[in-house]
């Protein structure tokens, strides 16, 4: 490619959402043939970024160009005629179709041609038959960036895409932006994890509050130079669990990534001595031999056993897609095991309905938070309270409007919640501040005596990390159970006192996160080839059960 | 390129919206200008038709204007008609603010006004109306919400979608009253000669709702009920915990689930309320004029209903003005046939035009939105 004409090149760009100033005289150079890393926080203006080059919002002023031309995209098929691809944090994807029928709708030129190309050159293989219902969110994704791919583009803007995907994913994801730039083309990967950037990346720009805070080459920007573009402040003053999210500490295999955590974060068994007086033992959260068939007939669950004690935090490492998502279902009552028992501390709520398990103290954060977690065009109170309306009566039959939202603004504050007030649309807040009130809702139960969360810090910037983090170990010091699906590994090992690995319907572990070789250990174990008895893949997660090492996650209890 | 200036429509969400709406465009969305801007549009072309029918636009506005408020028989039977309708398009709207399109008004009625006839003839003819009027719309309500509850169950149960079955009870409740006022051993007055009419015998005195304006209007207290309802549906749906429970319901099932509210039973409960305000309209056309029940009482009421509630798009005012417009229009209507010459069809026509257009406008408002 030309060296005179850079991919993409913006300058002046300027876009307000009424008095809130997206993007503000942003200024951008991806080069052909690099991967260019935006780099910011959640709430900097990243995903505004690549709506307006993908063409799905206008901006106010500013000059784009593309390899020299001028590009102005009026709507989103203008940036796809000038070969630019976008994969968007959230999938475009018809659920009811299968793959190949989604590829399909894309009604591009010898399809068979270019899936096989992607294949040859990318080595991203989806399955055709495969209904996209079906699957799990990280194999959606790869069909996300192969949908992208099949378009041959000389642009390929990525949106935060590794924050679905399970390690061995995520490395080959960036293997394939390498790949794509290597063929002369251009990548802007958006992302909020440094460990990715310095990875795969050759250049960034960092935004802070949608203007351009710093960038360059990485070769000349290390993460300790770029923590504090993005953050504002320097980077020592992260704690691990923060650091670990935002991949800083993800490329070394840093034994004391979990052990030198520091006091107060519920690292190591032994700094929870603080309380004599809250309750411990086993058997807050008891799943014993519970089974989940899907409809092919496979075992989402396979006669899996967990226990959660009371404050502990048990995590569950995993690609997705080995149960993580049916174990949540299971525990929010959305679907009912077909065989086994869950208990809450020794009641049985297996078949209880959603209001019974809140009732008996079981909090769930649920995955997809638009879906499950929270209604996007109910008000934040209303989405805080509508699980005890009763409490806000006047004369007996009306909803009592005002005093929600004076507890909503409690709750709010309490949170260092950032939104709109109490009557502000669930949809209007950042997703950080949306999980932020899924959480505070969940954490308001009374009793609680288990918190189960799935991916609790997928997307959020890394303030509201940390107030997660800080949150669930609160909870976990007053002798709450807790129970964390995340597929990031480095949140997992600074929160957890646990960790078992989710490996096709199995839990296989436990490991415990203060081992100098725990990752390893968990990596070893997604990958289910942790048993010496290990010969084939076949009924891998069966053999782990009888394998000699007392390995399955069962094991202490039965 | 020069960008156009873009209005501040949304308050800045994160999750980027799509591209901007006009300017007009909030204005436009509201439910009270979609429906201005749609009567325009419709009576325009209805005004195509009379001319069509060869009446000048005078004759047939006299005639029409005649038949609407021309004298209090015509404003009481258009009050009727208007209450007939806002009792189903109130019910609609409670069904949908828990997601679920209730198309079985229509049915609901035949059912309610099965039940109104059946408890009704079952009274001494000596009933007072204090005791009469009340059991024969509670039969009328109870029958109704009985019949949407079977679709509501299979919705529930099985997942059958409530568009599909309530459309098919239409059809079964429509003949169940075919049947009960053809059948002496049902609901059928003695057949005395063959000049009878397949229709139920009258009902008793005491059974009949009682005039509300005087003895030269028709206009019973159903109308008084139906405000009543509307006003009641209105305040509950905004002001109260169940109000919001159907709301949170009709917009993620999924979310309210986890959070604990009863899903099922609450979109039970608004798809019964709607079938049963069909039911007690339709036991409100049994217990008036004539007080019988024949075969094609409901005379699409229950269609017409569910177009009331379509066009009201959620709002109760809404469907005040809007079942008032239909009622009016609809008794007109007949006037314009007889007086003027024009079918009264086309005022069908014109009503089906309005809902077009509001469809088209709800379309573009919605489709500008995040569609993700």
């Amino acid at each position: 490619m030309s060296a005179t004409a850079p991919a993409l090149e913006i300058s002046g760009l300027t876009k307000s959402f009424g008095t809130m100033r997206a993007l503000d005289d942003v200024r951008l150079v991806v080069e052909a043939g690099t991967v260019h890393c935006v780099l910011g926080e959640n709430g900097a203006g990243k995903s505004t970024l690549c709506h307006v080059v993908g063409g799905s919002l206008v901006p106010d002023k500013g000059v784009l160009r593309l390899y020299g031309t001028p590009y102005a995209p009026r709507r989103p098929a203008d940036a796809l005629a000038a070969g630019i691809a976008m994969v968007h944090q959230h999938f475009s994807l018809v659920p009811t179709l299968t793959v190949g029928e989604n590829l399909r709708l894309l009604r591009l030129r010898d399809l068979p041609r270019r899936v096989a190309r992607v294949r040859e050159e990318y080595g991203l293989e989806p399955d055709l038959d495969a209904r996209v219902s079906d699957l799990p969110v990280g194999v959606r994704q790869r069909v996300e960036i192969v949908k992208a791919l099949l378009r041959e583009p000389r642009l390929l803007v990525l949106d935060e895409p590794t924050g679905v995907l399970g390690p061995a994913e995520t490395d080959a994801l960036l293997a394939t932006c390498r790949r794509i730039a290597a063929a002369g083309h251009a990548v802007v990967l958006v992302t909020h994890k440094l460990g990715e950037a310095a990875r795969a990346g050759d250049a960034a720009t960092v935004l802070r509050a949608g203007r351009v805070a710093g960038g360059g080459p990485l070769a000349e920007l290390p993460p300790e130079r770029l923590v504090p573009l993005m953050i504002g402040r320097p980077a020592a003053s992260l704690d691990a669990g923060l650091a670990g999210t935002i991949g800083l500490t993800e490329d070394r295999p840093s034994p004391g990534a979990g052990a030198s955590a520091g006091p107060g974060t519920g690292a190591s068994p032994e700094t929870g001595t603080s309380g004599a007086e809250r309750r411990r033992g086993p058997g807050a959260l008891r799943l014993s031999d519970v089974g989940v068939r899907r409809a092919d007939g496979s075992y989402a669950l396979d006669r899996t056993s967990l226990d959660v004690g009371f404050g502990e935090i048990v995590g569950i490492a995993g690609v997705e897609g080995n149960g993580q998502s049916e174990l949540m279902a299971l525990l929010g009552g959305a679907l009912a095991p077909d065989t086994g028992r869950v208990e809450l501390a020794g009641r049985d709520i297996t078949r209880a309905a959603p209001r019974e398990r809140t009732r008996a103290g079981l909090g769930v954060v649920p995955e997809d938070r638009h879906r499950e977690g929270c209604v996007p065009q109910l008000p934040v109170a209303e989405n805080l309270f509508l699980g005890r309306l009763d409490r806000f009566r006047r004369y007996g039959v009306f909803l009592d409007r005002r005093a929600m939202n004076h507890a909503a603004d409690a709750v709010l504050t309490g949170h260092g919640i950032r939104s709109g007030g109490p009557g502000a649309l669930m949809s209007s807040l950042s997703g950080g501040n949306q999980q932020k009130v899924v959480l505070a809702r969940e954490l308001a139960l009374d009793p609680l005596v288990c918190l189960a969360a799935a991916q609790p810090t997928r997307g959020l910037d890394i303030g509201a990390v940390g107030a997660v983090h800080s949150r669930i170990r609160q909870a976990s010091a007053k002798g709450t159970a807790v129970l964390v699906v995340s597929s990031e590994l480095s949140e997992l090992l600074v929160l957890c006192d646990r960790i078992v690995v989710a490996y096709r319907g199995k839990l296989l572990g436990p490991v415990d996160p203060s081992q100098p070789d725990a990752r390893e250990r968990i990596g070893a174990l997604m990958l289910g080839a942790d048993h010496p008895a290990g010969s084939g893949t076949e009924g891998a997660g069966r053999a782990a059960a009888t394998a000699p090492r007392p390995v399955p996650g069962d094991a202490p209890r039965h | 390129m020069p960008p156009p200036p873009l209005p501040p429509s949304a308050p800045a969400p994160s999750s980027a919206p799509r591209a901007a709406l006009p300017r007009l465009a909030p204005l436009l969305g509201h439910p009270v200008s979609v429906g201005l801007l749609a009567v325009v549009l419709a009576g325009t072309a209805g005004l195509g038709l009379v001319l069509g029918a060869g009446t000048t636009p005078a004759t047939a506005w006299n005639a029409l204007a005649e038949g609407m408020f021309g004298s209090p028989y015509a404003i009481g039977s258009s009050l009727n008609s208007a209450a007939v309708l806002a009792l189903i398009a109130t019910g609609f709207t409670a069904a949908h603010r828990a997601g679920l399109v209730n198309v079985g008004g229509e049915g609901q009625l035949c059912a309610g006004g099965l039940a109104a006839a059946a408890v009704g003839l079952a009274l001494p003819a000596g009933v007072p109306a204090v005791l009469g009027v009340p059991l024969v719309l509670v039969a009328g309500f109870a029958a109704g919400a009985a019949w949407a509850g079977i679709a509501a169950r299979l919705r529930t149960r099985r997942g059958t979608s409530e568009v599909i079955t309530t459309l098919l009870l239409n059809f079964i409740g429509v003949g169940l009253v075919s049947v009960a006022v053809h059948e002496e051993a049902l609901l059928r007055q003695p057949v005395t000669s063959s000049e009878t009419l397949p229709q139920s015998a009258p009902l008793p005195e005491g059974a009949r709702l009682p005039l509300i304006g005087g003895i030269e209007s028709p206009a019973t207290a159903i109308v008084v009920i139906a405000a009543l309802a509307a006003v009641i549906t209105g305040v509950v749906l905004r002001r109260t915990a169940v109000g919001l429970r159907l709301r949170s319901v009709g917009h993620s099932p999924a979310a309210s689930a986890r959070l604990g509210l009863p899903v099922a039973r609450l979109e039970t409960g608004g798809l019964a309320f709607a079938g049963g305000a069909a039911g007690v309209a339709g036991a409100g056309l049994v217990a008036m004029a004539p007080s019988v029940l024949a075969e094609h009482f409901s005379s699409g009421y229950g269609f017409s209903g569910l177009v009331v509630g379509l066009l009201a798009r959620g709002s109760l005012t809404a469907v005040a003005a809007v079942s008032l417009l239909f009622g009016f229009l609809t008794n007109g209507g007949i006037n314009l046939q007889l007086a003027a010459g024009v079918p009264a069809s086309s005022v069908q026509i014109v009503q089906s035009l309005l809902v077009l257009f509001v469809a088209a406008a709800m379309f573009a408002t919605t489709r500008n939105r995040s569609t993700s």
